[in-house]
């Protein structure tokens, strides 16, 4: 893709090609950002929308991704925001919807992590959800939430920490219910 | 495994295999592709509005300048004609006034001709 995409050969990154090429990235940091899927799939349209807007801004297929990950952030963080404005209570909704369309593929203990990451603070959760779904590394999520790198690995080693300890006292429970 | 027995890299690893990305919904391009076909028709449409409003606006602002200039045309030429008007009396009093001195200098001639006689 990088080599047909050169300036001069073609002005504009072809739309379908983009959004087929990130939908699923896209599609999978808003649900893991607010936790359910409905949202999620509003917010991917949204920065896909967005995405067409901007398209002559668009400079490589590096930066669209960057770009792409950069906005679905933003925008997932809005609408969670939006929806504690509203009265929405984000945990209840979380626990219901979430856990229990957490990924199919994965095992209940995978489920259950990915249920306990949504109860993290938002910033956190953001860190988190780039360095171990996008596999970035700390300095590339500091560019992606232009946030100072000390900051994200702080998030991250607080947000790994405030999971691990949650894990380990729901799965108490988990075990006792099953 | 139970998390309190995981160290930290299995701990890491059991969230990365959970953080897999998730396949979007089939239904996810067909709402985008929809929805960026009616967002172009509404641009499209806005843009040709705008367009309308743009030349309608340039129409207006044409068609004021010409009353402007016709009116400052208008202005003037009637200054010239009233100018052109005051030259042409000025010029017939000057005239008249030139006829009277005339016929006062023939009259005057005339008596001292008539005085030169009667004297001789």
């Amino acid at each position: 893709m990088a080599n047909d995409w050169q300036p001069g050969f073609e002005p504009l990154p072809d739309f379908e090609r983009l959004f087929n090429e990130h939908q699923s990235m896209v599609f999978s940091l808003a649900l893991r950002m607010t936790g359910d899927r409905g949202l999620a799939e509003e917010i991917a349209q949204d920065v896909f929308l967005a995405l067409d807007e901007n398209l002559s801004k668009i400079e490589s297929p590096e930066h669209a991704r960057f770009w792409l990950r950069r906005v679905v952030i933003s925008r997932s963080t809005d609408a969670l925001r939006r929806r504690r404005a509203r009265g929405f209570g984000q945990c209840v909704e979380i626990d219901e919807n979430h856990g229990a369309q957490a990924e199919e593929r994965s095992s209940p203990l995978g489920s259950r992590v990915v249920a306990l990451l949504a109860t993290l603070p938002e910033a956190h959760r953001a860190a988190i959800i780039l360095r171990y779904q996008e596999d970035l590394t700390p300095e590339e999520i500091a560019a992606t939430l232009g946030a100072p790198l000390a900051t994200v690995k702080s998030h991250l080693q607080r947000g790994l920490k405030m999971l691990r300890t949650k894990a380990e006292s729901q799965l108490k429970e988990y075990i006792r219910a099953v | 495994m139970p998390f309190e027995s995981m160290d930290e890299f299995e701990f890491e690893r059991e969230l990365r295999q959970s953080l897999e990305r998730q396949p979007a919904p089939l239904s996810l391009k067909r709402k985008v592709m929809d929805r960026r076909q009616q967002r172009r028709g509404q641009l499209q449409f806005r843009r040709s509005a705008t367009q309308h409003r743009t030349r309608m606006i340039w129409l207006e602002r044409i068609a004021a300048s010409l009353v402007v200039a016709g009116v400052a045309g208008s202005a003037v030429v009637g200054h010239y004609a009233v100018e052109h008007r005051k030259g042409e009396e000025a010029k017939q009093q000057v005239f008249t006034a030139l006829r009277i001195t005339n016929h006062a200098f023939r009259v005057m001639n005339a008596q001292l001709q008539r005085q030169n006689k009667d004297s001789q």
